[in-house]
């Protein structure tokens, strides 16, 4: 890196530190919790961008990951007396009805879990490709489902565990988010990372230049998972509520439209399309809910928003197919070249 | 474990080989997209549950059975050819994960639109008492529908082997499946080929649709996902690809599924995994299924 | 010396038999080639060889040690490098990054010493580099090292192959119609880069070939197939002026 690029990007860091230190105090709680599910959403993106853009595995298990961390980090932290509170029907399993532990060390415990079951997954599944592959892993997620559905006195089954203490704040998603954005880049500029994308490219021709397929999907995928479950962990403790509904395949879905949408395969277009699908989740929201305008109720219907998404998901595989970013990446010299651009067309239009 | 009377095994059998032909009946769809563009037709399942609501509105406005299944039929196979122009046509030589994305999207877009148009609540499935009623046997009662049910698979799928084996179209369906350019060469219109074969899929799910709904008065928006999923794996364990395969895995399938739930009761929440597992059993021991032939690429 | 021997290597598709009964031998240091007409199974062998396919039959040893059930990356850790016919480079990557790729083999850093950037990984990635970029200019290609692979001209194509094969640091290569699509100059000076190569970096050469000016320039000996067949093998003089293959090849399918 240049010594510009240095500054510029310490620079951009204190401005966001900056940002989340105002929003964290002045922004109402709806505003942080839309912030949190966008850093959130990058984490999780990218996480399933390693696998799917970088590695060319096509696996559709990330709301599977996301529930072993989200499940682990929220039984850690749960607190004795919500604990009985939630296992109402049976009591929860003797070693777990007392511990309580700090937030980032249940955290990490949720992803390293995560890697594990996605290691333990990845073992068998990445024997297969395409096609098979997706439903293969969309299989294990779905079992992982009814396995926490069914071990009551670990999960609470269907019910589900509520009063998750709210840990997660603009500072940690955030934190999380940036610590993924640069090991991200770190491991796809190294060359295991290059070998990822030769994976991607051509199996056969990767294979015969040396590289072993199984170890590095597996790899890849492990670590894919460990962020899904970090990103899942975050979630369980924003929203403080979690059952085993809330992991179907429409949360794997949404991941996966912002990597289609960001472009498969890039970094920059994962972080950016992960704050564009959050919002525009939000935003669209009033599609879903009727809206009192005074004088008339526009009444809401339920799934509208899903099928704008559906279909914003069709148009951008038909017709746009390498989406915002297509493989590219955000560099200073080109973000300064962009701006700079404009400046003669601006000038060349008073004249 | 429960000890089983023979009466209790015969029907849990009778049911199991009647849940496990409708799974075959939309086992074939898949195995019929697949072999023809290699590829997992995500919205299969969900052109299934529309075909239950065909005819639920049919019967809703008055309809007679007789008239009301055909026009179901014919619905539903132009749906599912909609559905390939619309979602797959384009994508003919894009990468393969354009196409599962694209198919992806597509099952979202029937499902949630069919929140939208029928609401998310389920709706009762009118009972037609020619199928729905009871017959006693011995010290069992069962639903005519159960007897029903497989009759009308092995007759469709009679049908079907003949259209494939024996017609012009079957032909180039083979032709096509094969490889598109040298179909193309021999004069066979490839898109069009394509389409009929949508449409014949669609079509045996819109009547396995309905004899689901017969069988399990109770539809819903989401109520083809499962059955999708579980069709799509019976393919996979029969061979995808091969018909016969299809309907071979569907029984599997359901048999398997109905016993696991009968033999070993305490695992009834576990019986959605056992697809899955299944599936996953079959993937690692013989990847190409029970009937499929191994495909190697040429490099 | 020896260094790859294959015994009766036959390859079945269905019905169909590629090669048949496959006998080779390749000794240090030689430059050996394969021909045959269109379909003969060579590009077949080469793929028992590299593990890509596994032979239905028979048994192939690299410097004595059987091969024969490795897997294609172990094989070719242990030496052997191949380019492809209908070339299959990483599309979308640049021209360095392909090369790059091609070291990754023998990388003693685990993933988090990558990560980390430590030393020890960063002294092993400016190695990688500094290799890479030899192999380049070796190649000519120093000048489009940023360019996507996919952008070069065909015959760019083809070296940037070679150049690939070679990164992985091979004992035998294996070329798989390196002229194809090379005009009279061309091949005159692939012929020459390919001895060259040969003896910079101590290879022993395997390749398919089907233009005859470059074969029966560059090869000490030929093996000939016809339908999975080996219909002859010797000095290129002695196969020139053998009447099976005269039938079988040059006289039916001579397009160089
Ligand atoms: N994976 C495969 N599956 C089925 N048949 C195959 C496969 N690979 C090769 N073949 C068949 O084996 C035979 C030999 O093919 P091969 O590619 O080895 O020929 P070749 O000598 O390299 O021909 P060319 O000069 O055209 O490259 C051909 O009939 C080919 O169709
Ligand atoms: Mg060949």
């Amino acid at each position: 890196m240049k010594k510009r690029d240095y500054y510029l990007t310490a620079i951009s860091l204190i401005l966001l530190i900056g940002f989340i230190f105002y929003a964290d105090n002045n922004m109402d709680a709806y505003m942080v919790r839309i912030l949190n599910l966008c850093a959130i959403y990058t984490i999780l993106g990218l996480s399933m961008n390693l696998i799917n853009g970088f590695t060319g595995l096509f696996s559709l298990g990330h709301a599977g990951f996301m529930s072993v961390g989200a499940y682990v980090t929220a039984i850690l932290t749960l607190s004795v007396n919500a604990k009985v509170q939630n296992f109402f029907l049976k009591p929860i399993a003797a070693p777990l009805s007392n511990v309580v532990w700090p937030f980032f060390p249940a955290l990490l415990l949720g992803g390293a879990l995560t890697a594990l079951v996605g290691f333990l997954i990845g073992a068998p599944a990445l024997r297969l490709k395409g096609d098979y592959l997706a439903i293969a892993t969309l299989g294990f997620a779905e079992i992982i489902r009814v396995i926490f559905t069914n071990t009551q006195t670990i999960t609470n089954g269907a019910l589900g565990l509520k009063g998750i203490p709210a840990y997660t704040n603009l500072w940690w998603s955030f934190g999380i988010a940036i610590f993924t954005i640069v090991t991200m880049i770190l491991l796809i500029n190294s060359s295991y990372g290059r070998a990822f994308k030769a994976i991607r490219e051509d199996e056969i021709a990767a294979e015969s230049m040396g590289i072993d397929l199984f170890k590095h999907k597996v790899l890849s995928f492990t670590i894919g998972a460990f962020f899904a479950g970090i990103g899942g962990g975050l979630l369980g403790n924003l929203l403080g509520t979690i059952d085993p509904l809330m992991f179907r395949f429409t949360l794997t879905f949404n991941i996966l439209l912002i990597i289609v949408l960001g472009g498969i395969g890039s970094i920059t277009g994962t972080v950016i399309s992960a704050f564009v699908v959050t919002i525009a989740q939000e935003a669209l929201r009033f599609l879903d809910q009727s809206i009192n305008l005074g004088f008339v109720v526009i009444p809401g219907v339920a799934g509208m928003r899903m099928v704008v998404f559906s279909i914003l998901l069709m148009l951008v595989v038909l017709f746009y197919r390498h989406g915002l970013m297509g493989t590219n990446e955000f560099s200073w010299d080109k973000f300064l070249n962009v701006i700079s651009m404009k400046k003669p067309l601006l000038k060349g239009g008073r004249k | 474990m429960i000890k089983m009377t023979l009466d209790m095994f015969l029907q849990h059998l009778t049911n199991g080989i009647s849940l496990g032909s409708l799974y075959a009946l939309i086992a074939i769809g898949y195995t019929m997209v697949y072999g023809i563009l290699r590829l997992i037709n995500f919205a299969h399942g969900d052109i299934f549950m529309m075909a239950t609501y065909f005819t639920f509105f049919g019967v809703l406005f008055g309809g007679k059975w007789y008239i009301v299944f055909p026009i179901t039929i014919i619905l539903t196979a132009l749906l599912g050819m909609l559905v390939e122009i619309s979602a797959y046509r384009n994508l003919r030589d894009a990468p393969k994960i354009s196409i599962l994305i694209s198919a992806i999207g597509a099952s979202f877009l029937i499902e949630n639109l069919a929140i939208v148009i029928f609401g998310g609540r389920p709706k009762a499935f009118p009972t037609i008492p020619l199928f729905t009623s009871v017959v006693h046997i011995r010290n069992i009662s069962i639903q005519r529908l159960t007897f029903i049910i497989p009759v009308v698979t092995v007759i469709l799928l009679l049908s079907l082997l003949f259209l494939i084996n024996k017609t012009k179209t079957g032909m180039a369906m083979r032709a096509v499946s094969k490889d598109h350019e040298t179909a193309r060469l021999m004069g066979i219109n490839v898109d069009r080929t394509i389409s009929i074969t949508f449409g014949i899929g669609s079509a045996l799910a819109a009547v396995g649709g309905i004899m689901w709904g017969l069988k399990f008065p109770q539809i819903q928006p989401l109520m083809g996902v499962m059955p999708g999923l579980k069709c799509f794996i019976a393919a996979v364990i029969g061979g995808i690809g091969s018909i016969s395969g299809a309907v071979i895995g569907g029984f599997i399938l359901g048999i398997g599924e109905i016993m696991l739930v009968a033999l070993l009761p305490s695992l009834t929440g576990y019986r959605d995994a056992f697809a899955f597992i299944l599936l996953i059993a079959i993937l690692l021991l013989k990847p190409t299924g029970i009937m499929g032939e191994k495909i190697s690429e040429k490099v | 010396m020896e260094i790859l021997r294959s015994d009766n290597i036959t390859m079945q598709f269905g019905g169909l038999t590629a090669v048949k009964d496959f006998n080779l031998t390749l000794n240090k240091g030689e430059i050996v080639a394969l021909i045959g007409p269109n379909g003969a199974g060579k590009t077949t062998a080469f793929n028992m060889i590299t593990g890509v396919y596994k032979p239905t039959n028979g048994k192939i040893y690299y410097k004595g040690s059987e091969i024969t059930h490795m897997a294609p990356y172990q094989i070719t850790k242990l030496g052997i490098a191949r380019t492809f016919q209908n070339i299959r480079l990483f599309k979308d990557l640049s021209v360095l990054e392909n090369v790059l790729i091609a070291n990754h083999l023998h990388i003693k850093s685990n993933v988090f010493e990558a990560l980390l950037r430590l030393p020890k990984y960063k002294n092993e990635d400016r190695k990688m580099m500094r290799k890479s970029l030899e192999l380049l200019e070796i190649v000519g290609l120093a000048d489009e090292k940023h360019e996507k692979s996919s952008s070069l001209p065909y015959g760019k194509q083809r070296r940037l192959e070679i150049a690939r094969a070679l990164a992985t640091s091979p004992e035998l290569l294996l070329l798989d119609e390196p002229a194809a699509g090379m005009n009279p100059t061309e091949s005159e000076d692939l012929t020459k880069f390919i001895r060259q190569i040969r003896d910079d970096f101590n290879l022993t050469i395997f390749m398919i070939e089907h233009h005859m000016q470059v074969v029966m320039g560059i090869s000490e000996r030929i093996y000939v197939f016809d339908y999975g067949i080996t219909i002859a093998h010797g000095s290129p003089k002695e196969i020139q002026n053998n009447q099976r293959v005269i039938e079988a090849y040059l006289g039916v399918d001579e397009n160089a």
